[in-house]
């Protein structure tokens, strides 16, 4: 029994962690400035697509370094902010934040920088109105700077397709689910007939085809004017019923959302359609790839989406008051946000752009995506975004979808509960989980 | 019984064991048996894990998983470096573990030989609070904590990390255990005697004879530090992790790339594995030790 | 393993009388009052000096953040807009009126049922195989700990990966054998028992080893002399081993269940998307402390959770102690009564008499 070499390692160990413990305590993790150099941390979510754009500002930009985390999903990126907002520290310089919360940030506005301070008055006309008025608070301060919109089409999967026997080119497949004047209705009709065909499931599970739904209502859960709209709300019931319907007629596949296996969902063909948002094609994108997929695996994009415009999330860039680089910060997030990179952004992760120019810019671009088999992404997204109007996000929104919907359709995705007892569950979640 | 003849008596406890009839024979094919199944058990999700975070993700859907490596560990281990400051999150994790066991087990030899050894009004009544504290879930105070820590501007920095854990009401009581039989009165008595003075006697007596007992301590309270999750899953932030937390981000960054996230495992488990193929008989020892001390 | 508390010795030496003189006799030229009575205040104080940093942090950091978390609880207490009204025992009856903090003690007792019976079972199995006199003793000895040097996110996240309900090894393994795939993740018992499978890997070879320890303390000499009286392997087991170790079992089962009430990071990184699944099948009341804090931002009834949680355990944590000691006691006595008889009985009777006996 000797414990002569783990009380030497002790020592040793012991000997240095005093010594860094001296520095360790009082040296912050983030943000530290020697020499000039300024280290601008940014946080992002999803699939934003950045990294190219970061290297492009440090070498435009000698002495800012860019560090970068994205976080994977809204969800917990929203917890992330909440958290490092309460600790008073810990927020990056430049922080994205989602639509669906917005309404929580904008009740603690003042604990970011009013941008229009940093030149934001300067540059709003950039944005397509709505976008520049969803990022201002009450007191008329710019919270955050577009960055992009979520218009949504339809992905689908050609192979798939042909294999059930229906038209697999973007033109027909447009055409088939009623192109204009396509419905949800004929959206599960025709997942009712792919089913049957091949006895496969049509989506990948309920939750995002939910999401479409309610963002596509002038009215979501939420009223314009602030107050709660679930209880009684016809809009919601009915295709609260649409969609129950199609899950009890085996049209999910009730795969787990954000996760699909680690992309093997996109891959082995467990689902046939796919509800995208600009922003949602880098990720069925990377998802497929990480699911050891490539383009060959056939997902397309087609200009047609159930029930018309629609327009799911989209983010702002914002800088917290905390930030001790704000106006390197504003500088960062308003190039981000400049129409040039928000085509580059495109590119790198289909997210539509939310400036005006940049979406000129993608109208007129065909340039085919390869990995949606050649589709004119830009195009067709700027097609999709005729007609999309923001919607009125309340302080509890992405609470109501996440905790709410999304958790009770996960239980009507497994049987668990059906249209009626998942509703009632619904409503008595909302009226738990919401203060009002 | 002629495999007892032929036992070297180098083992442990000669003596009792060569008089031993039948309880000592050498076990059969089952006892083997059986070991080889539990080493499976307890190596097998650390092999996997390997393989596969060695191989192609799409290896993952096989039915029966591969059995040996790929070839794209390194690639991996790249994409991992990629994703999260690794080294800055294993350089915290030490920093952190080490000054925690530091201060814990100095603390603690210094309370418990207090407890153990001199005399002084409540020092019964002091040791029972002690040992009523040490069932109490300090964990739970989180919230004030995280206040406290916004309140001095910690948060995000690793002393927010180190200084709840700076003292345990455990390694008190375990410190305070091991000394009271191991170090003999007449010992003080003697240090006092030629002139030490209380500091002095506890640096020249205390301190050696506690030895090991530190040394079991400080294993047990690195292991508790380097595994915590919670707290510094709260308090820091993506920029400036932990080992842990770093971890943890990789299962919610970008896309799940699950050979990636093992791969991570793995990567954070060498720096243990290394130190466990070295001083492995001793964590046993200290175990087992502590078992019958604690 | 004993928790009882022995008074110290009172080391003689320090008495002040004896320490008065110490000095003296070491320099006697220093005879000076100042000296003595440094001397005095050194016995009186040192002591207290050597406890105080550990009361003192601990106060900080231990204690007052508890005492602290029942102050938020009595009030209307946000995240972001910090404290509001004073609300006195609203946020409890919140949170004991909440069917969520129900279901996450439910879940947090399963898991923790789940995890600790089938773990001492097996830990006690693993104990006695290692217990036989095996060759490479430290190797074996070694494979059963590896589990424990993987920290808990690491096993996280393997064996969340592993019980993958579409694309997970052992679903994959199930289905190849024909059988149905078991969804771990969105019902109950087997997200349960895929939780508690991550917390018995890592835990049981580490409590097979304190057992060990435990069966080595058994006089090797009953053992033999037992076995020379015909008791087999399975018999001298059951009536000789479990029994002595009892009293280690017990605090495995007590240091468990302080720490198994508290578990946060299993469930937290089992589905990374939700905090303890969609329906809470597996949300611990920690997660749920969580949630409440962090996600719904509601510090009152969160730090409500916490206390009552406190509450929870520290009154398990006493009964358990109490039982624990009047077991250990009771079970000490019998078991040298036992042995002793047995001694005797070696010694002056037949040994096919062992037979009836136990």
């Amino acid at each position: 029994m000797t414990f002569s070499r783990t009380t030497a390692v002790a020592g040793i160990a012991s000997a240095a962690a005093i010594g860094l413990l001296l520095t360790g305590c009082t040296s912050a993790g983030n943000a530290s400035d020697d020499g000039g150099d300024t280290e601008l941390t940014v946080t992002t979510f999803g699939t934003f697509g950045y990294d190219d754009l970061y290297a492009q500002y440090e070498s435009d930009h000698p002495g800012v370094t860019i560090k970068a985390t994205n976080i994977d999903t809204g969800g917990n990126a929203r917890t992330d902010l909440f958290t490092k907002l309460a600790a008073g520290s810990g927020v990056s310089d430049v922080v994205a934040l989602e639509e669906g919360w917005l309404g929580s940030v904008m009740e603690v506005s003042d604990q970011f920088v009013d941008l229009n301070d940093f030149g934001g008055a300067d540059i709003a006309s950039r944005w397509v109105p709505w976008k520049l008025d969803q990022g201002t608070d009450a007191d008329g301060r710019l919270i955050g700077y577009g960055t992009d919109i979520g218009p949504q089409g339809l992905c689908y999967n050609a192979p798939l397709f042909e294999a059930a026997g229906l038209p697999s080119d973007r033109a027909s497949v447009a055409e088939l689910f009623g192109g204009d004047d396509a419905t949800w209705e004929e959206y599960f009709d025709l997942g009712r007939q792919y089913q049957a065909a091949t006895g496969k499931a049509w989506f990948d599970q309920p939750s995002f085809v939910w999401n479409s739904m309610v963002n596509q209502l002038p009215e979501g859960y939420y009223t314009s004017d602030g107050e709660l709209n679930i209880e009684g709300n016809a809009d919601l019931e009915e295709r609260w019923g649409w969609l129950t319907q199609g899950v009890a007629d085996g049209l999910s596949a009730q795969q787990a959302r954000w996760d699909w296996g680690g992309g093997k969902g996109f891959v082995d063909g467990s689902f046939a359609t796919f509800v995208c948002p600009g922003w949602m094609l880098g990720v069925l994108q990377g998802n497929t790839e990480s699911g050891g997929g490539s383009a060959a695996t056939g997902w397309d994009f087609a200009d047609v989406f159930p029930g018309g415009a629609s327009n799911w999330g989209g983010a702002f860039l914002a800088v917290p008051a905390t930030s001790e680089h704000q106006a390197q910060a504003a500088e960062l997030a308003a190039w981000l946000t400049e129409p040039a990179q928000q085509v580059a952004q495109f590119e790198a992760a289909g997210t539509f752009p939310s400036t005006t120019e940049a979406q000129e810019t993608l109208a007129a671009d065909a340039t085919p995506n390869e990995f949606f088999q050649g589709a004119p992404v830009g195009a067709i997204l700027a097609e999709r975004a005729q007609g999309v109007e923001a919607q009125f996000k309340g302080p509890n929104d992405s609470v109501i979808q996440e905790n709410v919907f999304q958790a009770v359709l996960d239980r009507v995705d497994t049987g668990e509960l059906n249209a009626e007892t998942g509703w009632a569950e619904a409503l008595k979640l909302t009226d738990e989980l919401v203060d009002q | 019984m002629s495999t007892l003849l032929t036992r070297t008596p180098r083992r442990a406890q000669p003596r009792r064991r060569s008089r031993a009839v039948g309880i000592d024979a050498r076990p059969g094919f089952l006892v083997y048996g059986l070991l080889t199944a539990i080493l499976l058990g307890s190596a097998y999700p650390l092999w996997w894990s390997f393989v596969m975070g060695s191989s192609e993700s799409s290896a993952r859907g096989d039915t029966w998983p591969p059995l040996l490596p790929g070839g794209r560990f390194w690639i991996n281990v790249g994409e991992v470096l990629d994703s999260v400051p690794f080294w800055l999150a294993l350089g915290n994790s030490l920093i952190i573990s080490s000054v925690i066991t530091v201060s814990v087990v100095f603390f603690s030899t210094l309370a418990g030989y207090s407890f153990a050894k001199l005399r002084f009004r409540g020092n019964t009544a002091l040791m029972v609070v002690l040992v009523a504290t040490m069932a109490i879930p300090t964990q739970l105070g989180i919230i004030p904590l995280f206040m406290l820590m916004r309140e001095w501007g910690w948060t995000g920095q690793i002393g927010a990390v180190v200084v709840p854990t700076l003292v345990t009401a455990f390694g008190v009581f375990f410190m305070r255990q091991y000394l009271v039989d191991v170090i003999p009165d007449e010992l003080i008595e003697a240090a006092r005697v030629d002139g030490a003075s209380m500091i002095g006697t506890f640096w020249h007596v205390a301190l050696p004879a506690a030895r090991p007992a530190m040394a079991i301590l400080a294993l047990f309270t690195f292991m508790t530090a380097w595994t915590d999750f919670l707290w510094p899953l709260l308090v820091l932030n993506s920029s400036n992790p932990t080992l842990q937390t770093a971890l943890s981000q990789l299962q919610s960054a970008r896309y799940v790339d699950y050979s990636v996230v093992l791969t991570g495992a793995i990567l954070s488990t060498i720096p243990l594995l290394v130190l466990f193929l070295i001083a492995g008989k001793q964590l046993i020892s200290g175990i087992m030790q502590g078992a019958v001390k604690g | 393993m004993s928790v009882t508390l022995s008074r110290p010795r009172r080391p003689r030496a320090t008495k002040p009388e004896t320490d008065a003189a110490a000095p003296d006799r070491a320099s006697p030229s220093a005879r000076s009052p100042l000296k003595q009575r440094l001397s005095r205040l050194d016995v009186k104080a040192s002591p207290y000096l050597y406890i105080a940093p550990f009361f003192v942090l601990f106060g900080l950091v231990g204690l007052f953040p508890l005492g602290y978390t029942f102050v938020v609880s009595l009030f209307d207490w946000r995240l972001l807009q910090g404290q509001g009204e004073f609300v006195g025992l609203d946020n409890f009856a919140a949170v004991l009126g909440d069917r969520f903090f129900w279901n996450s003690l439910f879940n947090t007792v399963s898991i923790f049922v789940l995890s600790s019976i089938p773990q001492l079972v097996a830990a006690v199995l693993i104990a006695a195989v290692l217990d036989q006199n095996i060759r490479g003793k430290t190797f074996w000895r070694m494979s059963v700990l590896l589990p424990y040097i993987v920290t808990p996110v690491a096993v996280s996240l393997i064996f969340t990966n592993m019980f993958n309900e579409q694309y997970g090894l052992i679903n994959n393994v199930l289905g190849a054998l024909g059988l149905d795939p078991v969804m771990w993740k969105t019902e109950q018992l087997p997200s349960h028992l895929a939780i508690a499978t991550m917390v018995n890997w890592r835990w049981t070879g580490y409590n097979a080893l304190i057992l060990l320890a435990a069966m080595q303390a058994v006089p090797r000499d009953i053992h033999e002399s037992a076995a020379l009286d015909g008791a087999g392997a399975v018999r001298r087991f059951f009536s000789m081993t479990v029994p002595s170790i009892r009293p280690t079992l017990i605090f495995v089962i007590i240091t468990s269940t302080i720490g198994g009430l508290q578990i946060f990071t299993e469930p937290r990184l089992f589905d990374p998307v939700t905090a303890g699944g969609s329906a809470r099948q597996f949300q611990t009341t920690v997660l749920y402390l969580w949630e409440m804090a962090f996600f719904r931002q509601n510090f009152g009834e969160a730090s409500a959770i916490a206390w009552l949680l406190f509450l929870i355990i520290v009154g398990l944590g006493a009964l358990n102690f109490f039982i624990a000691r009047r077991i250990s006691s009771a079970e000490s006595r019998r078991a040298t009564r036992r042995i002793r008889r047995r001694l005797a009985q070696l010694k002056g009777q037949p040994a096919d008499r062992m037979e009836d006996h136990s």
